[in-house]
């Protein structure tokens, strides 16, 4: 039994809208803070699923992206990774969730297409349940700039669950039969989130072997990129060591610095501004992305300057408006970018209004004249000083 | 038919009990609600939108999803809280049961007082209640605990997503001999909440089980 035309389409239609919403529930599920949305029983069946997920425009761009127009296929699945980063550039994979198509456990009796789309609204319902009850959730809710931040990275290959460390989960979510295929949900995630410097060493040494020709892989690019970072930085503690040797590189931020004296500073208020360096691949850049909190005032201000590094600083702009501070790497070679363009403006906005200067170079001549002028003009300047030496109001 | 039954072992704490089985059954209910049904046409409908929210426990290390209906929440709150304070009474022995039970209605019995119910599918929470000696070995079991619902949240998942039986969507006119139509914002599938409590005397049991059957029929 071959399915008609208008069935693969529509089914082609709802995997992937199954795919996109699912993306949205996982990120947004990292944002870190509570998700409400309201039932809209009037609807007339417009939501897809008939369920209310939002869709932050970036993580639909980044799944469309991902999914580069194809549907899940046999032996590519999609995959949405969730990490954690510190302010000094070290990341953790925190798990992986994965959307599978096996082909091989195909059902062609199982030919009712609304059933298939009743099914991934079950499925998405899941999803959410259980986003919440793995160990990222967590973290998530208690990320911030002075700690960690929850990136995510979206792609389509089976993911590399080495990066996950020892004793990682691994757990079926569920799966809807069609007929061209079995959709399955898994996620595999961490469950020790601190590793000894032996054990990253070991975990560094495989991924460099596995993912050594993979464009997408982040681990090794990571690596050399820490490396970049480490010239431009004075000593950091080791990945994932304790947060309080980050104490050490904080007079580099004067802001930061200065926002802690002010008392200014609160857990969890997004007030103090960090720096997030990142490989400027460009790949890199599209496909990873900061989970910011993107309704809250905090927002976010990216920047490709004319290096190699993406500088990203997240901060509180209602409160750090003064002490708004930025870092660019330089590096040689390296195009300057509209983005670079537009981060030079935003720089010399930031900055003091530079001085009046000559619009055209003076010939000696007319510096000598210039030099008699003022040397003429001396006992009026002095005179003009003396008179605010002598004035009354001065203090 | 014979209905599905799903069981849950859970010892917690007194005041973890509201929010333990809370998760459970909000995350149950959640999967087994859809859209309000609007019909245009007989045989054609639309299906309104569900919105979600994400519950904070107080007591458990845990969040849980919800749908966002006040009114779904507020049912279930009164079932749980009248069970949890019968489990902690002074009468009860610290253990009983709670069911959430999802049945369909007969169509032939419709036009009686209380039509027949085919219950398909039961949940049941099955509560032992412990008492800690101190805030330390308490606050290691807020943790303990949310693990423990969140193992329980991953089992739900997993059931929900078997290819098994699911009552048929129904024609306008049996609408509800499936769902319950009476909440403005949701429909869920038809579903009732019963408890019972071992007690040290098993007369307070069935007193409650009694006043609690009194109840449900005056409030048809």
């Amino acid at each position: 039994m071959k399915l008609s035309t208008q069935e693969t389409k529509d089914l082609h239609k709802y995997t992937k809208f199954f795919a996109l919403k699912s993306a949205q529930v996982i990120i947004q599920s990292r944002l870190g803070e509570k998700i409400s949305t309201p039932c809209k029983p009037d609807n007339q069946g417009t939501d897809w699923f008939n369920l209310n997920i939002n869709d932050l425009p970036e993580v639909l761009a980044q799944t469309k992206k991902a999914l580069n127009g194809e549907i899940i296929s046999a032996g590519f699945p999609l995959c949405v990774e969730i990490s954690l980063r510190t302010p000094e550039g070290d990341q953790m994979v925190l798990e992986s969730w994965c959307l599978n198509l096996l082909s091989d456990q195909c059902d062609p009796t199982m030919r009712n297409i609304p059933n298939v789309y009743n099914r991934m609204g079950m499925l998405l319902k899941s999803l959410m349940s259980v986003t919440r009850i793995t160990p990222a959730y967590k973290l998530s809710r208690r990320q911030g700039p002075d700690s960690y931040i929850i990136c995510y990275r979206i792609y389509m290959e089976s993911p590399s669950l080495l990066n996950l460390g020892e004793g990682y989960k691994s757990t079926k979510i569920g799966q809807i039969c069609t007929p061209i295929g079995t959709l399955q949900f898994s996620v595999a995630y961490r469950t020790k989130m601190t590793i000894s410097p032996t054990q990253t060493g070991k975990n560094n040494s495989m991924m460099v072997k596995s993912d050594h020709f993979n464009s997408n892989s982040n681990t090794r690019r990571h690596r050399n990129n820490d490396d970049v970072s480490d010239l431009t930085k004075p000593m950091r503690p080791g990945p994932f060591a304790d947060p309080k040797p980050k104490k050490p590189i904080e007079p580099e931020l004067p802001g930061v610095t200065r926002l802690l004296a002010m008392g200014k500073y609160k857990q969890r208020s997004m007030s103090k501004p960090i720096t997030d360096i990142e490989s400027s691949d460009s790949m890199k850049i599209t496909d990873e992305s900061i989970i910011n909190k993107k309704e809250s005032t905090p927002s976010r201000v990216l920047m490709t300057s004319s290096t190699t590094s993406r500088i990203s600083t997240i901060s509180n702009l209602k409160s750090v408006d003064e002490e708004y501070w930025m870092k660019e790497l330089s590096a040689p070679f390296a195009t300057r970018g509209p983005m670079g363009e537009l981060m030079q403006f935003y720089k010399q906005c930031k900055k003091s209004p530079p001085l009046q200067s000559p619009q055209k170079n003076p010939t000696p001549e007319e510096i000598t004249k210039m030099i008699e002028m003022y040397e003429s003009q001396l006992p009026e300047y002095d005179a003009l000083v003396q008179s605010f030496c002598e004035s009354p109001d001065n203090n | 038919m014979n209905a599905r039954s799903q069981m849950f072992d859970l010892t917690v704490e007194g005041r973890q009990a509201d929010e333990a089985v809370a998760s459970i059954f909000h995350t149950v209910l959640f999967h087994r609600t859809h859209g309000k049904f609007l019909y245009s046409t007989e045989g054609s409908y639309s299906i309104g939108t569900v919105g979600y929210t994400d519950v904070d426990c107080d007591f458990i290390d845990l969040t849980y999803v919800c749908c966002s209906s006040p009114h779904l929440d507020q049912v279930l709150k009164r079932e749980i809280s009248s069970f949890s304070e019968q489990l902690r009474g002074n009468d009860s022995s610290g253990m009983g049961q709670i069911t959430l039970e999802f049945f369909q209605r007969k169509p032939r019995t419709r036009w009686l007082f209380q039509s027949e119910c085919i219950p398909w599918e039961v949940w049941t929470v099955r509560v032992d209640l412990l008492t800690f000696a101190n805030e330390g070995e308490r606050q290691a079991y807020r943790e303990k605990v949310g693990e423990l619902l969140a193992d329980k949240i991953f089992s739900i998942a997993e059931i929900m997503n078997r290819h098994d039986y699911l009552p048929k969507m129904p024609s306008q006119s049996e609408l509800d001999l499936i769902f319950d139509t009476s909440y403005p914002d949701v429909q869920p599938y038809l579903f009732k909440v019963n408890y019972s409590i071992s007690g040290p005397s098993s007369g307070s049991s069935v007193g409650s089980t009694m006043k609690k059957l009194i109840k449900e029929t005056l409030s048809l």
